[in-house]
């Protein structure tokens, strides 16, 4: 299985590169949250216990410990259009 | 009387919920009796829960105690009887009838699920006492976010309708129905083995101490009080503000001993924690707010603990804490400003006034008021405080068998120690009830598994509206309508409450009538409801494991309030990844391993000894092995307690008890050559030849006295050691009109050895006392820095100052100068109250002199890769939860090896140690959990990434000079997954190809 996400992770590296371009004034960045399940995921649980708010466009992804994370999981989230990733744990 | 014998019970009844309290019912629960939690409060918890972090770690405490609250709630062993007393109880160690009366919660927490409308909308408030007063709750609520059992209760005292007869809302805001006005008292008995008792302790009321201004000046708040405020889930969610005008403070002053070390008008003794916490409060409030200066105001800095010397240092020369050594008589208010003005003397003896923002009076500890009405319900006896009665030798024995006493109940304490009597005492049930484990806990029959291996993904998605915690937000329809177009789906349909009981029920059925083979539920944190869920699947013949849980609740729902839209889209992109993930599960086969119910104790000392009697009375075989050629270890040149006791007739009764018991294999001039294996299958070889096979590791290597090279020890024949002080005292009794001066810290709190060696502070004490008291005439005077006879220890302090002993402050810059005389010697100290120096004609010269980590904790340590701290003691797993556990499965630590400590506390220790490795050796076999770490030697190269950062120990290199992986080890934290370059580490249910599919299905609508 590994191998086969590292061939999508590398199938788009011969684009050219783009300019970068004007940013609408409703864009709203897509953010990923790896979260540690017994830290960050359990204080991500807690501000919903608080009512306390954050921007809808974070989803959080639970991982049994952030040293779990691996670089492909960032480039594949890159490559599919995601403008950044918070790790936390 | 041989009919009770023969009647044990099962099962133990646990008087409180606090942290020590849990630590007791789970070690007693894993270990297969069943446990009752008896809790006054509606939450367990206890005083931890309250705290915001913990030194000296700085650790959060909430963070800390949560999961393990979360773990006693839902271990199938423990029942929690909340809002319950014991009212009686009758019968005699091994079968005991409790009589428990519960207050009505007019709340039912089957049906409850915490949803908290009920809290929004009660319209009656009042002061919250878990918030210290400083905020309000409602009459319908729960005491904190994270309470235990997760639902709410009605206070009858003010809820407008148990009073005056109007309103219900709650009840008609509930849509689970869980309000039930008609709830009444209730009376019943349970049947137990043994009681524990772990009440805790209260805090002292400030309110007595006028002259400090409690109650009369706003900014004037207790220690208690401002743990809250440092809280980020406190009244000012974690900004330091101050009560009277929510301004920011600058200047802090904390105010040490309100109402401990102080017989006159509060309590005499000290309550062990305060110095400590002043510090990590000092420090916190600095870390929050870079421009707080903090100030302490104490009498003696008592950082006796592991560690605690360097926090406090580090407090004064990292974070510029004030320490001043001085007390406080009054607190007044600047009317204009709501500043408060000190008054003190300085070290110069000038009179100061000292303004400052904010003053926190560092409140003690001491038993509840109702203690004495509480033993005498139980039948037990208590001390001239109300504290339990315990002996020096027997720390958590109460005065009647088969009850056991833990935690601050038993004596002031801090957390970790409250966490090791927790083990302790359980350890001791489990000795008593030996031979009725397992009785009372009930054993579930299961369906086969279904084989799914050849069938194509059938998911079936639940989505919870949780009453209208999800609903009102999330438009669960939508979700639960557009989910059947995913991959793989099958079948899915909202509930309104998926965890209610007929909601398992129907899961169930549509397992069987849909022939579903995985399901996601999508409702609130997996934190909480996985294992319930887990439960349910199983129960329908799947694997466990084919199972995942989408948190739309806490982490959607309750975060984006008034946003449907966006709130109902990010619910389905949740929804979707873990769709998305849980097609790729495949079912997961538990191994488990056998357990060899024997154990391995290195050091026979007092520690090894207590442990080995205590797991021996458990049933398991014990192989205590000493260096020397006797047992008995640093106890042999001790003779008395400071409390009196006869340390040597108590030695040899226990040296006896060892030798006899037919569970102990003792093995002396011998020490572990090698030893092989895992948790639950060790073999190990002695230098004597001996090969045993075990399951769990004790270490109880000791430490030694330290050998002074300072004050002419060695030279003049008049300078010795307190032990050999207490040698002579014993046999020949004090030198008549002889004038003794003691010097404390002699190699210990500076470096290299920067650390407190705990036990000499009331070393020379007792030996003061045993001078002192034959009269003869004699003089003692003890150059000290700071007395450290913290708890009940106080009492011997204030007894050697009625006696006349004279006690002499030094600084450690400004050490006591020592000079031979013809007949003794004479020692030159500067005396900071006089301001100049003095001399003193001493016939004798006495070193309290501190305690080392013993040599061969070095190579233990090599031998079995276990780390110790700069000093040398060894580090336990977690230096305020799990104080006896080592980081590696299956080993244990007790007594001097882990760090300094006194003859009662290394007892509490050992039986500790028999507590946790009781636990272990109480499993036939040990099942490794789903959720580990796969290796796949196949595609490994051995080049040891993993091996150097797995924090477990699991990856090995096996007989062909290749990594191979123990899985009995393993965690499944997938840190070795994380490094491995050639992906030969994979973590089950997080292996890459799952995070993947959930990172592509999360990002399937981005442009």
């Amino acid at each position: 299985m590994p191998e086969h996400a590292q061939a999508h992770t590398l199938s788009n590296e011969s684009q050219s590169i783009e300019r970068p371009v004007e940013r609408p004034s409703d864009w709203e960045p897509a953010i990923i949250a790896f979260a540690c399940h017994y830290c960050a995921f359990a204080a991500a649980d807690l501000s919903g216990v608080m009512r306390l708010s954050y921007p809808f466009n974070v989803k959080i992804i639970r991982m049994p410990c952030t040293g779990k994370l691996d670089q492909s999981y960032l480039l594949r989230a890159f490559e599919r259009g995601v403008d950044g990733i918070f790790v936390a744990g | 009387m041989s009919n009770t014998e023969n009647k044990k019970r099962g099962s133990v009844v646990i008087v409180g919920g606090g942290i020590g309290g849990m630590q007791s019912a789970l070690d007693l629960a894993d270990s297969g009796f069943k446990v009752h939690i008896i809790q006054k409060e509606s939450t367990i918890g206890g005083t931890m829960v309250m705290l915001d972090k913990t030194f000296p770690t700085g650790d959060c405490s909430m963070c800390m105690i949560s999961p393990k609250m979360v773990e006693v709630a839902r271990h199938p062993g423990i029942k929690i009887h909340t809002l319950s007393q014991v009212t009686s109880v009758k019968g005699a160690a091994g079968d005991f009838t409790v009589a428990i009366r519960q207050k009505p919660r007019y709340v039912d927490p089957e049906k409850c699920t915490g949803c908290g409308v009920c809290e929004e909308k009660c319209p009656k408030k009042t002061a919250s006492e878990f918030e210290q007063n400083l905020s309000v709750r409602k009459a319908i609520y729960s005491e904190f976010s994270q309470a235990v059992p997760n639902t709410r209760v009605i206070d009858p005292e003010i809820c407008t309708y148990l009073t005056k007869g109007k309103c219900r809302v709650c009840e008609k805001v509930c849509t689970a129905n869980a309000i039930n006005f008609e709830d009444t008292e209730k009376e019943y008995e349970l049947k137990t083995g043994a009681i524990i008792l772990a009440p805790g302790l209260q805090r002292h009321n400030p309110w007595r101490h006028q002259e400090l201004g409690y109650g009369r000046w706003e900014n004037v708040v207790t220690s208690l009080q401002f743990e809250r405020i440092l809280s980020a889930s406190g009244p000012f969610s974690g900004e330091i503000k101050r009560p009277s005008d929510q301004k920011h403070p600058e200047k802090i002053a904390w105010l040490q001993c309100v109402g401990s070390r102080d017989p006159h008008n509060a309590n005499p003794w000290c309550s062990s924690v305060c110095c400590m916490y002043a510090t990590k409060q000092a420090v916190i409030a600095k870390e929050h707010d870079n421009r707080i200066s903090p100030s302490i105001f104490y009498m003696d800095m008592r950082a006796f603990g592991k560690d605690f010397d360097k926090y406090v240092d580090r407090a004064k020369n990292e974070y510029n804490v004030n320490y001043h050594r001085a007390m406080i008589s009054d607190v007044r208010e600047d009317p204009k400003t709501g500043d408060l003005v000190l008054r003190y003397s300085g070290m110069d003896g000038k009179q100061t006034y000292e303004n400052f923002d904010m003053v926190v009076l560092s409140i003690g500890l001491e038993p509840h008021d109702d203690a004495w009405t509480f033993a005498e319900t139980i039948g037990i006896d208590l001390n001239a405080y109300g504290f339990a009665g315990t002996t020096p030798f027997r720390p958590v024995e109460s005065s009647k068998a088969g009850i056991y006493v833990t935690g601050t109940f038993q004596s002031p304490k801090d957390i970790p120690e409250t966490v090791m009597q927790g083990s302790a005492v359980a350890g001791s049930a489990m000795s008593l009830l030996a031979d009725v484990r397992g009785t009372e806990v009930e054993h579930v029959e299961l369906p086969p598994e279904k084989d799914i291996s050849s069938d194509q993904p059938r998911v079936g998605v639940i989505v919870c509206h949780c009453g209208i915690n999800i609903s009102q937000t999330v438009d669960v329809k939508k979700i639960a309508n557009d989910v059947k177009n995913l991959p793989h789906v099958v079948h899915s349909e909202d509930m309104m409450y998926a965890c209610a009981q007929d909601s398992q029920e129907t899961i169930k059925n549509l397992i069987k009538d849909k022939n579903l083979n995985r399901l996601v539920v999508a409702s609130c944190t997996p934190r909480t409801h996985e294992p319930l869920f887990q439960e349910t699947i199983r129960q329908a013949g799947l694997n466990k494991y084919l199972f995942e849980l989408a948190d739309i609740r806490e982490q959607c729902s309750w975060c984006h309030m008034g946003d449907q839209e966006n709130a109902t889209r990010k619910a389905a992109d949740i929804v979707r990844m873990n769709v998305a993930k849980v097609s790729l599960f495949e079912p997961l086969t538990t191994d488990s391993v056998p357990v060899t119910p024997a154990a391995l104790i290195i050091g026979g000392g007092i520690s090894g000894m207590t442990t080995a009697l205590s797991l021996g009375d458990q049933g398991y075989d014990v192989h205590l092995v000493e260096k020397n050629a006797n047992i008995g270890g640093l106890l042999n040149n001790v003779y008395r307690t400071i409390e009196a006791g006869d340390v040597q007739h108590f030695l040899k009764s226990r040296i006896n008890e060892v030798k006899k018991h037919h569970k102990i294999t003792i093995h002396t001039d011998a020490s572990v050559e090698k030893t092989e294996g895992y948790v639950g299958n060790f073999t190990t070889r002695l230098t004597d030849g001996s090969t045993f096979d075990h399951g769990a590791v004790i270490v109880a290597t000791g430490g030694m006295e330290y050998t002074p090279s300072e004050y002419l020890y060695g030279e003049s024949q008049w300078v010795v050691t307190q032990r050999e002080l207490e040698k002579q005292l014993e046999e020949k009794g004090p030198e008549p009109g002889a004038s003794y001066v003691m010097i404390q810290c002699v190699g210990s709190r500076e470096e290299p050895l920067n650390y407190c060696s705990r036990i000499c502070c009331q070393d020379a004490i007792k030996n003061a006392i045993a001078i002192k008291e034959k009269g003869l005439g004699t003089h003692v005077t003890i150059l000290y820095r700071d007395m450290r006879t913290y708890g009940l220890r106080e009492d011997y302090y204030k007894k050697a100052r009625d006696l006349g002993v004279l006690f002499m402050r030094y600084e450690p810059d400004n050490k006591p100068q020592v000079e031979a005389t013809g007949w003794g010697v004479a020692v030159t100290a500067y005396d900071p109250m006089l301001n100049r120096p003095v001399v003193i004609h001493a016939n004798f010269l006495v070193l309290s002199t501190g305690l080392r980590p013993h040599p061969s904790t070095e190579e233990i340590g090599k031998m079995y890769k276990l780390t110790r701290n700069p000093d040398g003691f060894f580090l336990e797993a977690h230096v305020k939860l799990r104080p006896v556990d080592f980081p590696t499965e299956g080993f244990y630590l007790s007594g001097l090896a882990h760090a300094p400590k006194n003859i009662d506390e290394t007892i509490s220790q050992a039986l500790s140690a028999a507590g946790r490795a009781g636990v272990l050796l109480s499993h036939e076999r040990l099942g490794v959990s789903g959720i580990i770490s796969k290796h796949n030697r196949d595609l490994c190269m051995s080049c040891l990434a993993c091996f150097r950062v797995c924090p477990f120990d699991s990856p090995f290199i096996d007989e062909d000079g290749k990594v191979s992986h123990s899985e009995i080890k393993c965690t499944g934290c997938g840190i070795c997954s994380g490094i491995c370059p050639a992906k030969a580490f994979q973590v089950n249910n997080f292996r890459d190809d799952q995070i993947i599919a959930m990172i592509d299905a999360l990002t399937e609508n981005i442009a």
